[in-house]
């Protein structure tokens, strides 16, 4: 089960990437579009995914907006801000550059 | 940044409201159901999968909830209750505090209202900022103008968008005719630019124009607010009413606004008339008179134009009309431009030091009051130690904890700041009325955003003093200890430490504040208790207003007679006397003093003081040499006079005055001399403080003045001593003689001395009480410092008289223990009653060394008082029955 969670920090960008993917979704979209990508890896509690939306909204890096579900339900639509796609590019460096390093150091112990 | 994005985003509600995010949920829910419909679930399979692959719904809806709010409101609002909850339970403390505070910080803000409003409000007016008094100094010393200069200036100066100049001296003490019985106000006379210039709308009806100030034109005036008041219940048929005053009638054309005192801080005249009806009121054209300084100038600054640049363009213009004013030869004149924006500070110069005293006191009092607060926070941080300690135990943050106990403070502060509130509007109002009692001013005290202010700030710092540090310490706990010991480890070293340092400061704050109660007690006793130069005893003052027109003052002096006789014929008088311009009263006549060697000096200030017969004896002046002044002295005789014993030094020495002649001119003159025919003791002129000065008396016959003033000397055994008998005795004379004659008050000559000691009485007054107060305070935080080390030591204690000490030994053990913070205390302490008596020292009246001893015995006071306090818990401490002391731990 450990190696299936979520590691901390990275639901962030997940959204942030889904939604730079995709445009505007609404949260079972996002949840539904990470669970595919991880291709089961993950094991994903998808209600998790709303406070990690709030706390997107309360940065600024995301927007959210009423709009109608394909089976024409209320739904909040999420999408991508500017600040947000300044914030993933930057995120995805950070996280490249640690995982390259990450894997060095893994290799030379090994 | 983005911290602050994220608490601007929670501030604005940002996300979802529970039900919207229930909403949401259902929503994802459904679409997630619907997903595993599609790949085949049975309808209620899919719902239940759905709710499996979502997680928690009720914690997730906490969560985000939690993620919405502030937390730092949120637990404001919980250690708000806490904190009210607590502050119930122990409704004592909780009174004491916001009692103690509310003294504190009351007494502060009062003080500092006064202060505003005599030192620092500007003047209510448009652009206060610009207006500028014009000042004329005469070596050094600011001195009246006359008319024909203020109006010279006034046309030739480009600095100012407008001069104005005014004098209250005619009409100080008016006399108000035709409204039933005669009444005194107070008038002051003003140019017909002034209300313009100053930038003062009328409340009522209309101010002044230029116009109105124009020969020929009809007399109006204007009235203050208090006066429309008093005068006609605030009704608008003031306006167009015609009012006699000082005999001459003028109509009343409008009402000046309720906050507008006039220009000078304490003066509140009753009306303004234009200065061009001076003739109507005074003997004499003043207005055409080089020679009459009476004025007080005034000008609006012209935009962008400084102080400086205004004294350098005037300059040249004095010179060019510099004989139109009073000009002496010998003496160097100046023309000064100082900021009026706060008005003429009349009574800055007078109460300002008084006031900055009465703070510093106060200051103290409220450090003291901060200091016991503190150590009674602490006992209470104390007593909950075992509570706080269940606290950390189970994972509370210390900050958390110290927040807490500092809202407490906080609360008690701001319940004090408000009781402080209302005690300081109270306080100040009645600490203007007791000063103003005299009567010589006023003082309008407004309602100002910044008296809240201030006591804001000092209920913030207050806080700051007495409840940061016991926050902190309470939460110094070893939670293992504090749970298992329970209270009595409580506090531990720190509150023991802390504790110590409190009485130490207490101690030194105690002991400032006695010395300056001391002091200022020391100098008010010599101020009373000193020979004024006239006896207070049995005499009796009656004033008369020195209304100021021709036919006032020539009947006045036709009434010198008939009033002297009939004064001396109430029965139990001993004797009576005639004077003007005496001691003690509120105008003084002033002259030159010269003999044929000594011609009138640079500095020379001398009073001429006019008397009838038995003057010396009713007063109690002593004669030193000579004779005094007799119904012999007749107005044909050659001129006589008496000197006082200050001028007979400076003019002849130690030389035999009697038979000298001098002269009131400025050099001497032989056909003006008079002849010393007696030498008078040295007389406290103006008030109880007032440095000797040169003082002549002359006879009433020989130089004609209007009464100001009746003394009468009740005879000894007498019936009604000076009492209310006598002065219904003395009016009835006066209706006698001249029914049409306002009297003023009549009263013992001892209270005018005592109404010239208002500041001192406060002082004295308030620094005792201060000082009583500070003492009590400081016994009580010795005894519980004492008490708590005592409580702390129980267990040794109980060793130590098991082991075979002698209780004497213990208790000297604790004593010492006392003693040692007592002196440190008291050598603090005695550093700052150095630092008072060097500040007071200018104020105090006859200072001597003996003053030390004073200072030396209040610190003997307290430390009796703090040993007494602290001998308690001690002796209590030395009697323990050691097995119940060692078998409490």
């Amino acid at each position: 089960m450990g190696n299936r969670e979520v590691p901390y920090g990275t639901l962030d960008l997940m959204v942030l990437k889904t939604l730079e993917g995709l445009g505007a979704q609404h949260g079972y979209g996002i949840a539904r579009r990470i669970e595919q990508m991880s291709d089961g890896a993950l094991a994903l509690n998808q209600g998790t995914i709303y406070p990690a939306l709030l706390r997107l909204e309360q940065k600024g890096w995301i927007a959210a907006e009423w709009g109608a579900s394909e089976n024409n339900r209320k739904a909040r639509f999420y999408s991508i801000t500017r600040a947000g796609r300044r914030q993933l590019a930057e995120e995805t460096e950070n996280w490249a550059r640690t995982v390259a390093m990450m894997a060095r150091l893994l290799e030379s112990e090994s | 940044m983005s911290a602050l994005r994220v608490l601007l985003a929670r501030l604005r509600g940002k996300g979802r409201t529970p039900a919207e995010l229930k909403g949401e949920i259902a929503a994802h829910l459904a679409m997630l159901a619907a997903d595993h419909e599609r790949r085949g679930l049975a309808p209620s399979e899919a719902r239940a999968a759905a709710k499996r692959d979502f997680g928690p719904v009720l914690r997730l809806e906490e969560t985000y909830q939690e993620q919405r709010r502030l937390p730092f409101l949120d637990t404001l609002a919980q250690d708000v209750s806490y904190a009210l909850r607590q502050l119930r339970r122990n409704p004592g403390f909780t009174l004491a505090a916001v009692l103690t505070l509310a003294l504190g910080i009351g007494a502060n803000s009062a003080i500092y209202q006064v202060l505003d409003a005599v030192v620092y409000r500007s003047l209510p007016v448009r652009d206060a900022k610009a207006i500028v008094e014009v000042s004329l100094l005469e070596n050094g010393e600011g001195i009246h103008v006359s008319y024909p200069f203020y109006r010279d200036m006034a046309a030739q100066q480009k600095v100012f968008d407008g001069m104005i100049a005014v004098s209250d001296f005619p009409l100080r003490q008016a006399v108000l005719r035709g409204r039933g019985a005669l009444r005194s106000v107070k008038g002051s006379l003003v140019t017909g630019n002034y209300f313009a210039v100053l930038g003062v709308a009328a409340r009522q009806g209309r101010v002044f124009t230029a116009e109105d100030d124009r020969p020929g034109a009809p007399p109006v005036m204007v009235l203050s607010d208090a006066f429309w008041a008093r005068e006609f219940g605030r009704s608008q048929a003031a306006l167009g009413q015609v009012l006699e005053i000082n005999g001459a009638s003028g109509t009343v054309i409008g009402v000046a606004p309720q906050e507008f005192f006039g220009e000078t801080v304490g003066s509140l005249p009753d009306l303004w008339l234009p200065i061009g009806f001076q003739p109507l009121f005074t003997p004499g054209d003043w207005l055409n008179a080089p020679s009459h300084s009476w004025l007080t100038m005034l000008g609006r600054l012209r935009p962008g134009v400084s102080l400086r640049q205004a004294e350098l363009a005037l300059a040249p213009i004095y010179g060019g009309i510099a004989e139109l004013t009073v000009h002496k030869p010998g003496r160097d004149y100046l023309v000064q431009v100082h900021s009026a924006s706060r008005g003429i500070a009349a009574l800055g110069e007078r109460f300002g030091k008084p006031l900055w005293v009465l703070m510093g006191l106060t200051g103290l009092v409220l450090l003291i009051a901060c200091n016991n607060l503190a150590n009674l926070m602490m006992g209470r941080a104390a007593a909950r130690t075992q509570e706080i300690g269940v606290r950390l135990a189970l994972g509370a943050g210390r900050a958390r904890i110290a927040r807490q106990l500092l809202t407490e403070g906080l609360l008690i502060s701001l319940a004090g700041a408000a009781l402080a509130l209302l005690l300081a509007w109270q306080g100040a109002r009645g600490l203007v009325a007791w000063a103003s009692s005299s009567g010589d001013w006023r003082l309008s005290l407004s309602f100002d955003p910044r008296h809240v202010a201030f006591t804001a700030a000092l209920a913030m710092g207050a806080t700051c003093l007495f409840a940061l540090a016991p926050a902190w310490a309470s939460t110094r706990v070893d939670v293992h200890s504090a749970l298992q010991a329970g209270q009595r480890a409580g506090g531990g070293r720190f509150r023991n430490r802390f504790g110590r340092v409190l009485v130490v400061a207490q101690l030194c704050f105690s002991l400032t504040l006695l010395s300056a109660a001391a002091l200022l007690s020391q100098s008010l006793w010599n101020l009373r208790h000193q020979d004024f130069g006239y006896d207070t005893r049995n005499v009796m003052a009656a004033d008369i207003p020195l209304e100021m027109t021709r036919a006032v003052m020539t009947r006045r002096t036709a009434l010198r007679q008939p009033l002297y006789e009939r004064m001396n014929a109430i029965p139990g008088v001993r004797s009576a006397a005639l004077s003007a311009f005496g001691m003690l009263s509120s105008m003084v006549h002033s002259c030159n003093l010269s003999t044929a060697e000594r011609p009138t000096q640079r500095d020379d200030f001398t009073r001429m003081v006019h008397v009838s017969a038995g003057y010396f004896e009713t007063a109690g002046t002593r004669i030193l040499a000579g004779r005094g002044i007799s119904d012999a002295d007749r107005a044909a005789d050659p001129k006589i006079v008496v000197i006082g014993r200050t001028a007979a030094r400076a003019l002849f020495g130690n030389g035999n005055a009697l038979g000298r002649l001098i002269s009131t001119g400025r050099t001497f003159e032989t056909k003006d001399a008079l002849l010393v025919v007696g030498v008078a003791q040295d007389v406290r002129f103006s008030n109880p403080r007032d440095p000797y000065g040169f003082v002549l008396y002359v006879p009433m016959t020989q130089n004609p003045a209007p009464v100001t003033t009746v003394l009468v000397r009740a005879g000894l055994g007498a019936q009604g001593q000076g009492g209310p008998g006598l002065a219904g005795g003395i009016r009835a004379a006066f209706h006698e003689v001249d029914s049409t004659l306002l009297v003023g008050a009549i009263h013992p000559l001892g209270e005018s001395v005592e109404a010239h000691l208002g500041n001192e009485k406060l002082l004295a007054l308030l620094s005792l009480c201060f000082g009583v107060l500070a003492l009590a305070l400081t016994a009580v935080g010795v005894y519980s410092v004492i008490a708590y080390a005592a409580q702390r030591r129980t267990q040794e204690i109980g060793i130590r008289l098991a082991l075979g000490a002698a209780r004497r030994a213990v208790s000297w053990m604790m004593l010492r223990d006392v003693a040692a913070l007592a002196l440190a205390g008291t050598a603090l302490g005695a550093v700052g009653a150095m630092a008072v008596t060097r500040g007071l020292r200018g104020m105090l009246f006859a200072f001597q060394a003996s003053a030390y001893w004073w200072l030396v015995s209040a610190g003997a006071i307290l430390l009796v008082i703090a040993l007494a306090a602290g001998y308690i818990p001690a002796r209590r401490a030395a009697r323990l029955d050691p097995m119940s002391a060692l078998r409490q731990q």
